[in-house]
């Protein structure tokens, strides 16, 4: 059975990217478009990594990344965190928010999969 | 005590008709007489012994000079003449105390007008001189030294001879005697040296004592009847009328008196050229008490005069005082004001302004002006030609008027109709030659003040001008500092707000460029992202053409993102956003690195890399990132602009910092360009642009970016042979 991967981002373009490239590794990947479902889906289906976007609506990826972490269940899960390099400074906020990678927009399609199995 | 000595002195006067009628005023005085004087008043007058002015005869009636001349004044006058016989000590007590009205033979003093009151016109002249008998050998005041000397108790001689000899430094005894005989009877007994007794007392007993006078003659005065202070002055002015007129009249009682007491003894028993001596003397006497009297009134009217000129004095300085530290100008005119009716006497007086803009005079201050009068020079004040006033105004110099009915100027017209005052003065106060204001200053009674007093009007009105103009620049200074303050906090405010808008809109500029960039970054992610899928072959396999077009795509894109990406930098290095994230790191593995990136486009080109780190070479602390990010700007500027050749980067340390150095063998740049080389959106000529893409904000962006490390970088190059860019940065 493949390992199921959480994708937690609202533009569709980018997650349509992502899924691609993950699934023709081999992953299952199912996916929220903001961070209230986000963390109902990480708490029924315990995906192997959840990766979460930083700029979302409602609840941004800081707030997402902290109240996952409060979760004893989903507190093993690593977080890996997918955002634009107009964040950079950013990285250690969202790295002490609970993450435990950090990837840059835009993502690079021929290394992408490689890092994300890097934190696996 | 007050008959010891009457027996001798007495028995040398005859009675004459005078004395018949004194005796019967004396008897009439001395039974009250109410009926035969109405109105009668008791006046009582001391009595003691020193002849011929004033003693007791052998009758026991008093009589002398003094008593004369009272008893002539209370004749006519109808006083009740009461004695009291004493001492001359007892007599001042008694006059100080208000026991009795009158003490004859008082000599004035400053000390003695202050306890008694005296009246003007003397009755005698006198002197004080010392009798002593021949074998004393006494003529001049040197001789008296080591003497034991009388002299009358509380009497003025006591005092100005102690004072006198010790002028000379004698040393001499003086002894105090209550009365002149006693005091010629112990000289001549041999007690006593010397004695000092004023000079009609002398002149008549020294024969008598067997005493000589001698040439010490000292204190010439005035003599008087004395009367309580603040008692009844109409005594004393009484007095003086009678002594103006008798003295006028040589018929009158009291030349008889002098005569009958004086010379008439003297002269029978001295020889003629005594005799002559005395009319000399006589003559010498009424010429010093008309002297006397005329060098009195004088000094009195001299006296006056300082002290009216003293009190002047005084309010001009209080008034020019008051100009020199007053700020406000009404404050100051009415200081003006009031100093020039202080100074010249007069009553009223109006003080008008002229207005530093429209030059027109306004009422400003009034003192003691009818009401309708201030109100027709309140509406005439803008318009005084033709007024008084005006004609000072006119000439600019005062113009006094001393009887308005004698004007023989258009003068006085505003009021002067029903006013009719008899003086009137005005007084321009010019600042160069401009009046500012003009004084005016009038009277309805009769003063007129004299011209000192107006010449010292004028004097301050040409000090309290300059007063006035300098209160006016100090308002105008200070009118100006408030505009000025009230300009610069309006200012400031508008600043205030200006800045506040700008740093509103910096912020909006920031957010709108962060905003912007991630907008523009997310579409250009899958630009990029799904190019590079698709030349993976990841979505299906290309053909060459397909698979070359996509590059260019994807070359676009990249381009795009990085200018975006240094768009970003530059405006978060300007609004001094950009933090550095700093760390220690190996320098060397981070140039390694860098070098590594730019290896494969080296390598397409044919250009050699080569890296050359000393040993020393070790750790750094700052931004690594950031650090990599201007090592590789400059490692990829090189290979761009780099055809053939080589490229390579040179590290090493150099005591307290490291020097990174990137050369090429390249264009190289023109030395016109270097300058601007760091500006952002630089770009060496357009044409070659076309040929290496850039942003043209790399170098602005390294130049800023090592600043904030304090670092420095700097270029050297030749034009056509290549370019070396070093970086320098604290070791620590």
């Amino acid at each position: 059975m493949s390992e199921t991967l959480l994708i937690i981002e609202d533009n569709p373009q980018n997650l349509y990217m992502m899924r691609f490239l993950l699934e023709k590794s081999g992953f299952t990947i199912i996916d929220a478009e903001n961070g209230r479902i986000g963390i109902d889906m990480a708490l029924k289906h315990k995906p192997k990594a959840i990766l979460l976007d930083i700029q979302l609506p409602e609840m941004d990826g800081y707030a997402v990344a902290e109240r996952l972490k409060t979760y004893p269940e989903l507190s093993d899960i690593p977080i890996i965190a997918v955002t634009s390099y107009a964040m950079m400074g950013d990285r250690e906020r969202i790295l002490a928010a609970g993450a435990i990678g950090y990837i840059e927009k835009p993502i690079d399609p021929e290394t992408f999969v490689s890092e994300i199995q890097r934190y696996l | 005590m007050n008959d010891n000595n009457s027996p001798s002195c007495c028995s040398k006067f005859r009675p004459c008709p005078v004395i018949i009628n004194i005796l019967v005023i004396l008897v009439f005085s001395c039974h009250g007489a109410p009926a035969v004087f109405a109105g009668d008043r008791v006046v009582t007058v001391g009595v003691y012994e020193n002849a011929p002015k004033i003693f007791t005869a052998e009758s026991g009636k008093p009589s002398g000079i003094f008593v004369d001349i009272i008893e002539n004044i209370a004749k006519t006058e109808g006083w009740d003449l009461r004695y009291v016989s004493g001492t001359w000590g007892q007599g001042l007590d008694r006059v100080q105390k208000g026991e009795i009205d009158l003490m004859p033979d008082v000599a004035y003093t400053s000390d003695r007008s202050r306890i008694y009151a005296f009246h003007k016109v003397p009755v005698l002249s006198s002197w004080y001189q010392v009798y002593a008998p021949e074998k004393n050998r006494i003529q001049t005041i040197l001789d008296l030294n080591g003497k034991r000397i009388l002299v009358l108790e509380r009497s003025v001689q006591q005092e100005a001879f102690t004072r006198l000899s010790k002028g000379f430094g004698l040393n001499m005894t003086l002894i105090s005697v209550p009365d002149y005989d006693t005091m010629f009877e112990t000289v001549a007994k041999g007690d006593a040296d010397a004695a000092i007794t004023n000079r009609f007392y002398g002149m008549m007993h020294a024969k008598q004592f067997g005493l000589k006078d001698t040439a010490v003659i000292f204190e010439p005065s005035d003599l008087f009847f004395a009367a309580p202070k603040n008692g009844d002055d109409h005594i004393l002015t009484v007095i003086d009328e009678y002594l103006d007129d008798l003295k006028q009249d040589h018929a009158s009682i009291y030349y008889q008196s002098l005569k009958r007491w004086s010379s008439e003894d003297v002269q029978f028993k001295l020889p003629e050229w005594v005799k002559n001596a005395g009319i000399a003397l006589v003559v010498f006497l009424l010429m010093s008490l008309a002297g006397g009297i005329l060098l009195k009134r004088q000094v009195n009217a001299r006296t006056r005069s300082l002290s009216h000129r003293n009190a002047q004095m005084t309010i001009m300085d209080r008034t020019l005082r008051a100009a020199a530290t007053e700020r406000y100008v009404p404050a100051i005119l009415e200081n003006l004001l009031q100093g020039a009716l202080d100074l010249t006497g007069v009553e009223s007086g109006v003080l008008c302004l002229s207005d530093p803009e429209t030059k027109g005079m306004s009422l400003s201050a009034v003192r003691n002006v009818s009401g309708k009068m201030a109100a027709q020079l309140k509406n005439n004040a803008g318009r005084m030609n033709g007024c008084f006033s005006g004609c000072a105004l006119d000439s600019g110099k005062p113009s006094i008027l001393r009887d308005n009915n004698a004007a023989d100027t258009p003068a006085a017209q505003p009021s002067s109709d029903e006013e009719g005052f008899g003086f009137h003065a005005s007084f321009p106060l010019k600042v160069k030659d401009e009046i500012i204001a003009i004084l005016c200053i009038f009277s309805h009674t009769g003063i007129r003040p004299d011209q000192q007093s107006m010449d010292l009007v004028e004097d301050i009105c040409s000090t309290v001008a300059m007063a006035i103009q300098n209160a006016r620049l100090f308002e105008q200074a200070k009118h100006h500092e408030e505009k000025l303050e009230q300009k610069v906090t309006e200012q400031t405010a508008e600043l205030k707000v200006a800045m506040e808008q700008a740093m509103a809109a910096d912020r909006l500029k920031s957010a709108f460029l962060a905003t912007m960039s991630h907008e523009l970054r997310t579409p250009l992610n899958s630009i990029i992202g799904f190019t590079g899928i698709m030349l993976q072959g990841l979505a299906g396999p290309l053909n060459e053409e397909q698979h070359k077009q996509l590059s260019m795509v994807q070359g676009s894109s990249r381009h795009l993102l990085a200018l975006i990406n240094d768009v970003l930098d530059i405006s978060k290095i300007e609004a001094g956003q950009l933090n550095l994230s700093v760390s220690s790191f190996t320098l060397k593995d981070s140039i390694e690195k860098m070098v590594k990136l730019v290896s494969p486009p080296a390598e397409a080109k044919g250009i050699a890399l080569r890296m050359k780190m000393d040993e020393n070479v070790d750790t750094v602390t700052t931004d690594q990132r950031r650090l990599e990010q201007v090592i590789l700007n400059l490692l990829n500027n090189a290979v761009k602009f780099t055809e053939s050749g080589e490229v390579s980067i040179l590290c090493r340390r150099d005591h307290d910092h490291y020097r990174i150095s990137v050369s090429d063998t390249g264009i190289g740049i023109k030395p016109e360009e270097i300058t601007g080389l760091f500006q952002p959106f630089h770009q060496i000529d357009t044409g070659l642009s076309r040929k290496h893409e850039g942003t043209g904000l790399g170098l602005s962006i390294c130049r800023k970016l090592i600043t904030m490390m304090n670092g420095t970088i700097d270029v050297q190059s030749n034009w056509g042979k290549g370019s070396t860019f070093t970086v320098r940065l604290p070791a620590a």
